[in-house]
């Protein structure tokens, strides 16, 4: 049984031996789903949840461009969320899936900027009303 | 922020206000923001921020009535410092060691005896922190200064033990989470409907009142629902389990959260910059669903993180199943040696 699982793992250092020959992440975390098309696509993305799923999606879904986009966790017991995105056919020339998709993230980078700001200003400006010798 | 102001109109983004606060629990308010993102902060300040726990215990004396499973069990739920972590401790399986090393862990010994007639109670503030840890020491908020028990002795019985403590997240194991418990609620007039109350005559008069309904504008009496209506106004309260102030747990949640994308966004830059977008991750279809999702390959049986990994590393390589032994809840445990 042991030496089995040392074969595994054997096998699988020496895999990420040849993935992480230069920089980067070793681990591939996001892949495209087949069935592409123009306009649309569905990715996959490894490790993450509806953590971030769900606020990923609402963000796209945000973007006008983008005419439709939802994810979903196809299996409980493994560790993939799939998000699927459509492009209106209007914008296809100059904004793909990737596109709205990356834009989808660096939307959420910039809220959660915004909410550290808020957070730190609503910080600073609190004052305990019940001790006034705390404030944090 | 010009982004901001295309997504959200001309205002200025979400809000948030501090109700109350203390070292243990805050009550914020986070306005003009969506259920999604806020769903997503809850989810990482319970889940994904990292502390510090004993992670494996090594048992030289263990004479007590309760058996070294349940004492690890124990010893790995006491909450330990945990404030700035990140500069402080890596992960173990980030490390170069062997199984732990002081990067990545922080010993704490603990040695108690009772002699005397009367029983013994031994409490966190008797683990006893390694010389120059830089975090670590048992978090002990009560007035007494003692801290949770751990174990009570008898006469004649004896606790020699030794814990290391790793950094981890609260996905891997609840005895990492920094909260206790993280309120969540919006809408306490429910006047979205997305609560059905259960009564036997008139909800109203049965249900209590929200302890933020003073915070929002009652309904008005014959009002018609609004069908477009969305929840804007969450009231969170969080409740540190004493590892982290609450205010750090805010902010590690929302740097985690911004970790999590510069992650996604960093494949995604480096496939792109390969050339044909996504390309070179496409699968045939069917290749993977075809065993029924069970993952392809291997013996048929095995998890899909192979032979007891847990999707955040190796945790249980360094001792493998058989000699280690796993104890209960996850906490490994490389030599119980049990004398006596």
């Amino acid at each position: 049984m042991d030496s089995q699982v040392e074969d595994i793992l054997g096998g699988m250092e020496e895999d990420d031996g040849e993935l992480t020959t230069d920089e980067g992440l070793s681990d591939i975390r996001i892949m495209t789903l087949p069935g592409e098309e123009e306009g649309s696509a569905s990715f996959e993305i490894i490790g993450e949840d509806h953590t971030l799923g769900n606020a990923l999606r609402y963000i796209i879904m945000k973007n006008p461009e983008v005419e439709f986009c939802g994810y979903s966790i196809p299996h409980p017991s493994e560790d993939k969320m799939n998000i699927r995105i459509q492009i209106y056919s209007e914008y296809w020339e100059h904004t793909r899936p990737y596109d709205a998709l990356m834009k989808g993230l660096d939307d959420l980078a910039d809220l959660c900027d915004h909410i550290t700001h808020a957070f730190k200003e609503a910080r600073d400006s609190f004052v305990d009303p019940g001790d006034s010798g705390e404030q944090r | 922020m010009d982004d901001y102001d295309t997504i959200y109109g001309s205002d200025r983004g979400p809000q948030i206000t501090i109700k109350e606060a203390d070292s243990r629990h805050a009550q914020i308010v986070l306005s003009n923001c969506d259920l999604a993102f806020a769903n997503a902060l809850r989810r990482i300040m319970l889940a994904e921020i990292p502390t510090i726990a004993i992670d494996i215990v090594e048992i030289q004396t263990n004479t007590s009535v309760i058996p070294d499973e349940f004492l690890c069990h124990r010893l790995g739920m006491v909450p330990l410092d945990s404030t700035n972590i990140d500069d402080k401790l890596i992960y173990t399986r980030d490390c170069f060691c062997d199984q732990y090393c002081e990067r990545c862990s922080v010993t704490l010994s603990l040695h108690a005896r009772c002699t005397g007639e009367d029983n013994v109670t031994v409490y966190a503030r008797d683990l006893v922190i390694a010389e120059g840890a830089q975090l670590g020491s048992p978090v002990i908020n009560d007035p007494e200064g003692q801290g949770t028990i751990i174990c009570k002795l008898r006469k004649g019985q004896e606790l020699r033990l030794k814990c290391i403590a790793k950094k981890g997240i609260a996905k891997e194991h609840a005895k990492w989470a920094p909260t206790a418990a993280v309120g969540f609620e919006y809408d306490p007039w429910n006047k979205l409907r997305h609560i059905d109350y259960w009564y036997e005559e008139d909800a109203k008069e049965e249900w209590p009142k929200s302890k933020y309904a003073d915070w929002e504008e009652p309904p008005i009496e014959g009002e018609p629902f609004n069908y477009d209506a969305v929840p804007s106004r969450f009231y969170l309260d969080i409740e540190s389990a004493g590892s982290l102030p609450p205010d750090e747990i805010l902010q590690q949640g929302i740097k985690y959260l911004q970790e999590k994308l510069a992650a996604v966004i960093e494949t995604f830059s480096n496939k792109n910059e390969a050339g044909d977008g996504f390309g070179d991750g496409v699968r045939s279809p069917g290749q993977d669903y075809a065993m029924g999702g069970m993952g392809g390959g291997g013996a048929g049986y095995e998890t899909p993180y192979q032979g007891g990994r847990t999707p955040f590393g190796g945790a249980g390589l360094a001792a493998p199943p058989s000699t280690g032994g796993q104890l209960m809840g996850g906490h490994k445990c490389v030599a119980a040696v049990v004398v006596g």
